[in-house]
């Protein structure tokens, strides 16, 4: 009799203590902002100090850039009045501002509050060698126009002016932090001010003065998780209104896309910015021999890759460049043929009696790389046995980083993001070469991405693409990816595309041409 | 002991390949920068001097700044520490009332259905990695019944009371705040929940052996030959015998929370000191993972040493 009271009662207390569980689910009010969640914290709000996805999708809605990719890929004025005129000898750029735009703290933006900001990232950015390698001098010609003197011509620079780091920000509110970060605040020109900043919460607001177009929201809030897994679960259970998808495994992108499919979800996706490649180390043997390495370009089966390691998320790649930034069809690398790859080495003596080894190093961290690699080991061993073996070494990624310049990676899966949506941001990452001795690089980026590969034409048509515009800028750097690919350093295998799933009841969300998404454009239904 | 942990948390972390320039600037950032960034963080000096620096500084109370954000490591541990300790203030509480109330159970009553699942029990969830565990909690009670938030402190959206002790619910006490004490809880509960039964399987084996163990003593079988009965014995001879056991486990156990709680504070999103220190590390952040390290670390020795004289307290037999 006792134990049947003591059940009654616990039994009693359950159920209160779900009932309040329950009833705390509830929302009290309807929110009126709308709340975006993405992986990881942001720890510095200064546009001088942001280098991560996250960081630079808050700062596009504190500020504005000077100019804006449009829909065709053009440049267009966003807080310049017009295209910057380059002068004959490519090496001064004058950019008329706009009018009347005022900061968050009412001061007013003018060319000198841009070249403020210019020459702030260029004395402390993070990534100031950007700039300081184009950049002579800012001088401020009148009120609203501003002038760049170039140490040599350079047509990418038009390109790195749409950078989100580049944002220009209030002399007025800035002047304690010429020389040092601000990290928890943020005074720019754009949609939206700043409300309340934590590592883990970021609240802004629309700005009533803001210039251009309005946002159509109340307010956004940011909040972090930490892992996958969490973000998945949140916007699953509509914690969350928008989920960004920097972080977000393969396997939870098809869930979330299957539950699109079925109309539970909207979804908005952005042209491709981030390649990955494998590097391959060509300044030692055997991957020193051309042969090789164009024998291996030929070995790996993106489509299988895609299906396999991404279900489907990640397109196959066959350039250094995602496609959108040629404007044309164009995929120089080589496809998928295991036939001419085994031709190719058995020229080269193996095949037969020997078997080339290639020791494939991939991030420990990134699921993806590993998935990448043991498909790719898995797919030699049914193709091409016979002449070649992938051995599997993961390593942490900061670690590959460190190490990549050394020389420590015969072979290496890595990823790029371009810092601007331009080609030049990717060519010249992988390929620049300064120093160059029979086909190695000494010094310059190619040493950085861990390939070694140099070639002196390459570098010349590098150089030439800086002094040339449009159409002709365009078939230079096409000619470049043309060397690369029968270098055969790289190999490119897929494309990223930067994708955000939203509730329904919430409109689809729309992306800029850098990736990020447009936050004003978020409202609710 | 500190000294030689910051020592080893120094040189260790120095050995260790990456570099906080790769974490800040990337790999592309040319020679000048990446000099220009070492100077400003004093990177450049050599290793002999940077660590008599950091010395001197930890003996002022100084843990430095963050090379990432520049902001002072005190700042930012002081930040993070308050939830880490409210988890963990809950979890021992959790594990406590669980584990001991299991293993007790099955001290009283042994070789009985009771006492076998609570075997299963304590050796189940010593067993099972916190991890897995972790997720598959969220999963069912955040993700599918939807009882309890995903992770985080508090509600997406939701700012917190104004910080004074940093102990959000204590900070909601304080601020009179019914709907954000609330809150804080229910955001407190799966995290501490999944934390706390891990442990319990440690504290209910250690209690149910200990007890075992002191029923077979001889004072135990003389208690019964007086005819005392057997909740007398238990409450007044048996029990008292297996506190310091008991406690010297629970502050091992605590020690060991520290590691724990990492993966808890991955999994629910927490924004603790373990967090923290997995951030630390993979921004190859020096100071801040060099603060965190030196304060856990005195924690620990701290607990243990209020372990050693609550020991001695309560034991006449122990002297220091």
């Amino acid at each position: 009799m006792l134990k049947i009271i003591n059940v009654k009662i616990i039994l009693k207390v359950s159920s209160i203590i779900l009932i309040i569980l329950q009833l705390s689910c509830v929302q009290s009010k309807k929110r009126e902002h709308i709340i975006v969640a993405s992986a990881g914290k942001i720890e510095s709000l200064d546009p001088a100090q942001a280098n991560t996805l996250r960081t630079l999708q808050i700062l596009s809605a504190l500020g504005d850039t000077l100019y804006k990719i449009n829909k065709e890929g053009n440049l267009s004025p966003n807080l310049a009045k017009a295209l910057p005129k380059v002068s004959q000898d490519g090496q001064l750029i004058d950019i008329p501002l706009k009018e009347n735009i005022s900061f968050h703290d009412g001061s007013i933006f003018n060319a000198k509050a841009m070249a403020f900001s210019l020459n702030r990232f260029m004395k402390i950015g993070t990534l100031n060698y950007l700039l300081n390698d184009k950049i002579e001098d800012i001088e401020v010609k009148e009120e609203f126009l501003l002038r760049i003197k170039l140490k040599k011509p350079s047509s990418s620079l038009k390109s790195l002016l749409t950078s989100v780091n580049l944002t220009p920000i209030s002399p007025n509110s800035y002047s304690n932090y010429k020389d040092s970060f601000n990290n928890k605040n943020f005074i720019g020109t754009g949609p939206y001010f700043l409300e309340s900043f934590s590592q883990n919460q970021q609240i802004i607001k629309p700005f009533i003065n803001y210039w251009g177009k309005k946002p159509l929201n109340k307010g956004i809030d940011f909040i972090n998780y930490s892992n996958s897994s969490s973000l998945f679960g949140a916007i699953k259970t509509k914690e969350v209104d928008v989920l960004i998808s920097n972080s977000i495994d393969d396997m939870q992108r098809v869930a979330l896309n299957n539950m699109v499919n079925k109309g539970k979800l909207n979804s908005g996706e952005g042209d491709p910015i981030e390649i990955g490649y494998i590097t391959f180390k060509s300044n030692t043997l055997p991957l020193k021999n051309k042969a090789i390495r164009e024998a291996l370009s030929y070995t790996i089966d993106r489509e299988l890759i895609n299906k396999q390691v991404s279900l489907g998320t990640r397109e196959p790649l066959r350039s250094i460049v995602p496609p959108q930034f040629h404007k044309k069809e164009f995929s120089p690398f080589s496809k998928y043929k295991p036939n001419i790859a085994r031709t190719l080495l058995k020229k080269q003596g193996y095949c037969e009696t020997d078997i080339l080894t290639i020791p494939l190093t991939f991030r420990s961290n990134v699921p993806a790389d590993k998935l990448l690699a043991l498909t790719w080991k898995d797919q030699i061993k049914r193709d091409l046995s016979d002449c070649i073996e992938i051995t599997l070494n993961g390593v942490e990624s900061t670690t590959v980083y460190k190490q990549l310049s050394e020389g420590a990676f015969e072979a290496v899966i890595l990823d790029w993001t371009g810092a601007y949506p331009d080609p030049e941001a990717y060519l010249t990452p992988l390929l620049s070469c300064t120093k160059i001795e029979n086909n190695n690089c000494l010094k310059g980026e190619a040493v950085f991405s861990g390939s070694f590969w140099g070639d002196n034409k390459v570098q010349e048509l590098l150089e030439k693409s800086e002094k040339s515009e449009e159409e002709s800028r365009l078939n230079t750097l096409i000619k470049v990816e043309q060397l690369a690919a029968k270098g055969g350093s790289y190999l490119p295998v897929w494309l990223v595309k930067p994708k955000a799933w939203s509730l329904k009841g919430i409109s689809q969300p729309e992306f800029s041409s850098n990736g990020l998404i447009i936050l004003k454009n978020l409202k609710r239904d | 002991m500190l000294w030689i942990i910051s020592t080893l948390v120094f040189i260790l972390l120095r050995i260790a390949p990456g570099d906080p320039v790769d974490a800040i600037l990337g790999t592309r950032a040319n020679e000048f920068a990446r000099e220009s960034l070492r100077i400003k963080l004093g990177l450049n000096k050599p290793l002999i001097n940077q660590y008599f620096d950091y010395l001197n500084q930890l003996m002022h109370g100084n843990l430095g700044f963050s090379l990432n954000t520049q902001e002072p490591v005190k700042i930012i541990i002081s930040k993070a520490l308050p939830a880490s300790i409210e988890l963990a203030l809950f979890a021992i509480l959790i594990a406590s009332l669980v584990g001991y109330l299991i293993g007790f159970l099955g001290a009283i009553k042994p070789e009985t259905r009771i006492d076998f699942l609570g075997r299963i029990f304590g050796i189940g969830t010593y067993a099972l990695p916190p991890f897995w565990a972790a997720m598959l909690i969220q999963i069912i009670f955040a993700v599918l019944l939807g009882w309890l938030p995903i992770g985080g402190r508090l509600p997406p959206g939701v700012s917190g009371p104004p910080s004074i002790t940093g102990f959000l619910i204590l900070d909601s006490i304080l601020d009179k705040n019914l709907g954000m004490i609330f809150n804080s809880f229910k955001h407190l509960i799966l995290p501490s929940a999944t934390l706390g039964i891990l442990l319990s399987g440690i504290f209910s084996r250690s209690l149910r052996l200990n007890l075992e163990e002191i029923f077979k003593k001889d004072y135990i079988e003389a208690a019964k030959s007086r005819g005392i009965n057997d909740s007398r014995i238990l409450i007044k001879h048996a029990l008292p015998n297996t506190i310091l056991p008991i406690l010297t486990i629970t502050g091992l156990t605590v020690s060991s929370l520290i590691g724990g709680a990492l993966l808890i504070e991955i999994t629910f999103s927490w924004p603790g000191i373990a967090l923290g220190l997995q951030e630390a590390i993979n921004q190859r952040d020096y100071p801040v993972v060099q603060g965190i390290v030196v304060i856990i670390s005195s924690i620990v020795v701290m607990i243990s040493l209020f372990i050693d004289i609550a020991i001695a307290y309560i034991d006449p037999r122990v002297s220091y």
